[in-house]
């Protein structure tokens, strides 16, 4: 009973039943929405219809990527991985092999396609064949009776290396994913970053690692320049400034790669300078204020007694009664502030840079500067290494394996009708047919044209 | 779209749709001789094709490798590349186009119809990774055409030969076992190319988006189709799954590279992978 489970389990079959399943399960993942991956959508759902995502999140549905079932399906996989592998790296290494026994009647030998016989000149050997095939790239073993070569021979190691490499990259992912932190930090320019939890986001609330520390890591953020042309967001230049001195430049597809850590820009602000003066035009408060106003948002901030409702044009223009910018580019960058104070409307109006608003009773409203912030996606991953070790050890595995793959020849030098002659068998592969031409290119090179029958 | 990109653009879909009639005439009317002269004018269409693309280049500075619109020039491109390649090489594979070609005609026509404006490049394309990741994608899906296709004539060339009057047409086309192993190697290529992008795109996701794996729908789904090829070659080598089986594998799993190219992106509007470049 045991020994029949095992060999079940151990199948080429019951590798293809789980592949197919998880296929059947990933494609599910992307028809129902997926709590992790879009929130939005999921609670709007939830909402509309309460007791189908119940029913849903009960089979873990909208999670699917990492229920049960398919954490299950994953280390079925895995299983099967191993037990296949126990059972074939002997195999591979024995197949490697090259005993003598190897050697067999090329006219008469099992499970060869390609059969020919050429006439070669009295008194060529062995040893002259031996090399001429050596030259080609055939490894060879020969003795009185004939030889037996191959190309490629160590091509079902690749078999062995491509299938470890998935144990390379779920050794990878399971470290990642016990050491993984992840944080979101939103830093103004000038603004300085310790490292300490609570510098990061509160929402999304930080991901703490199972085992390790936070990013150690601190820095200030010493200037953004965006760069946007007409409305295509074209690159950002981040720079910061390490405690220790070190320089770095963030970009998109540049993070600040550190310590384990990446710092990737997810997001741009602007965090402008607003000073509330009184009627006699005396500083009462001012501050820098991170608002999420790119891209056409509205964000609101406090400031004395006034509360502030900010839309931000990058490109300001006032046409046919409207405001709106011209383009995303940061040519005229321009407020339209609407202040409100005990639930009142006290002011609205346009605040370019170094401009302000006059408010009720005197107040005026002036901003000062207008720096951006920026919103970093910070990850902390451990075992990162043993995932990229394993893509590449996959696919190399993969090109070795399938494009070099084996081609293994026998033969002999008979007496046939009084004329020497070298019998040949081929085989190779998964390409027969692309092998038999090689094969019939290879010995019409050496000995010209096959003989007839 | 540039001037002389859409100049361009047209006549190499005009002359690809005169190419892929001329291939259908030559096989519902038994005519095989026009099949010669089909490739000589498919190849003139390729050479329209490649000067859209230049043309497309000049006016933005980059290579069209984001959006439908460029996904559906630079792909057909390939695709078409693929198919003079293996027939100049070996002129029995010419008829490969009768499959190919109608797939590149739909996927342009339908790219025209998206997003064919000029966009400067977006900052999350400015890497060297997006010409490593499309390229060995466009390579990947241009293989499983050429596979599908394969198998198309295969089981129409086989078809052909239960006839009580076989069509001439089809002699011009290898041997029914030299098709089949065409079709195993395109697969074996294309899982070959698309592993690499796999790995490629992981890499650039990790500087991108912070994860190499994101569960994204287009991750998701290139991650199916990958899955999908490896149980083919599996089947293959390990079950000798051949003839009719593998030629239907190879046609009905090339539904996945299409769902994950173009598909996604109709149901979906919350990937990562924004086709959709503005």
């Amino acid at each position: 009973m045991l020994d029949k489970l095992l060999k079940y389990l151990r199948s080429l079959r019951f590798t293809i039943v789980l592949i197919a399943l998880l296929g059947a399960l990933l494609a599910l993942g992307l028809w129902v929405p997926q709590k992790s991956l879009l929130k939005d959508i999921y609670f709007q759902w939830k909402t509309q219809s309460p007791q189908l995502v119940a029913w849903l999140d009960f089979f873990q549905l909208t999670s699917i990527y990492t229920s049960w079932v398919t954490v299950t399906l994953w280390g079925l996989f895995f299983l099967n991985l191993s037990l296949v592998m126990w059972q074939r790296i002997p195999l591979i290494f024995k197949r490697i092999e090259m005993p003598e026994a190897r050697i067999v009647d090329p006219e008469t030998g099992g499970g060869y396609v390609f059969r020919a016989a050429y006439s070669v000149a009295q008194g060529t050997d062995e040893a002259g064949m031996v090399n001429a095939l050596k030259k080609r790239g055939f490894a060879m073993v020969s003795n009185g009776s004939g030889f037996y070569a191959v190309k490629n021979r160590l091509s079902p190691i690749a078999s062995v290396l491509f299938h470890l490499s998935f144990f390379l990259i779920l050794l990878g992912g399971l470290i990642s994913f016990y050491t993984e932190f992840i944080g979101f930090v939103d830093l103004a320019v000038g603004e300085p970053f310790d490292g300490s939890l609570a510098q990061y986001n509160v929402t999304p609330s930080p991901k703490l690692p199972k085992v390790g520390s936070l990013p150690r890591v601190a820095f200030t953020v010493t200037s953004v320049k965006p760069q946007v042309v007409r409305n295509t967001p074209t690159g950002i230049t981040v720079k910061v400034k390490e405690t220790s001195g070190a320089e770095h430049v963030v970009d998109i597809n540049k993070p600040l790669s550190t310590a384990h850590s990446s710092f990737v820009f997810k997001h741009l602000g602007v965090a402008p300078l607003f000073v509330l003066k009184d009627p006699s035009g005396r500083e009462v408060g001012g501050n820098f204020f991170k608002l999420d106003v790119v891209g056409g948002k509205a964000d609101t901030f406090r400031l004395g007694d006034f509360i502030f409702t900010a839309r931000y044009y990058p490109d300001y223009q006032f046409k046919d009664g409207k405001r709106s910018t011209k383009s995303m580019e940061f040519n005229n960058p321009t407020f339209f502030l609407v202040a409100e104070r005990d639930g009142k409307k006290a002011a609205e109006g346009d605040v370019p840079l170094l401009g302000g608003l006059n408010l009720v009773d005197g107040y005026r409203l002036e901003m000062k500067d207008c720096p951006y912030w920026v919103r970093f996606y910070v990850i902390k991953q451990r075992g990162l290494s043993l995932v990229y070790l394993g893509f590449a050890i996959a696919s190399i595995a993969v090109i070795w394996r399938l494009l070099f793959y084996r081609r293994e020849l026998v033969g002999a030098f008979r007496e046939k009708n009084g004329q020497r002659c070298l019998v040949v068998a081929g085989k190779s592969e998964y390409y027969k047919k692309l092998a038999e031409d090689e094969f019939a290119k290879l010995f019409a090179e050496l000995f010209g044209p096959p003989l007839a029958g | 779209m540039a001037y002389w990109e859409m100049i361009f653009y047209w006549v190499a879909l005009v002359v690809y749709s005169l190419s892929c009639g001329g291939f259908l005439y030559s096989f519902i009317f038994k005519n095989p001789k026009v099949m010669p002269r089909m490739f000589t004018l498919l190849a003139v269409g390729a050479v329209a094709h490649t000067i859209a693309i230049g043309a497309r280049f000049e006016a933005t500075g980059h290579l069209p490798w984001s959006g439908h619109y460029e996904y559906a020039l630079m792909g057909g491109w390939f695709i078409i590349c693929g198919t003079l390649w293996v027939g100049w090489r070996n002129k029995q594979l010419q008829g490969l186009a009768v499959a190919t070609l109608p797939l590149v005609i739909i996927m342009m026509g339908y790219g025209y119809m998206q997003n064919p404006g000029l966009t400067p490049k977006a900052a999350s394309l400015k890497t060297i990774w997006l010409y490593i990741h499309v390229y060995f994608a466009w390579l990947a899906f241009g293989a499983y055409s050429l596979a599908m296709a394969a198998g198309v004539l295969y089981l129409k060339k086989k078809k052909n030969l239960q006839q009580p009057v076989p069509n001439p047409s089809y002699d011009r086309f290898p041997s029914l076992e030299h098709l089949d192993e065409l079709i195993f190697r395109y697969v074996v290529f294309g899982f070959i190319t698309d592993t690499i992008m796999m790995a490629a795109g992981s890499l650039w996701a990790k500087d991108l988006w912070g994860g190499y794996w994101n569960w994204d729908p287009v991750e998701t789904w290139s991650l199916i189709s990958w899955l999908t090829y490896g149980i083919t070659i599996h089947l293959r080598v390990t079950f000798g799954w051949k003839e009719n089986r593998l030629a239907w594998l190879a046609i009905c799993a090339l539904s996945t590279v299409i769902i994950c190219f173009f598909g996604v992106n109709l149901v979906v509007n919350t990937s990562l992978h924004m086709f959709q470049v503005r």
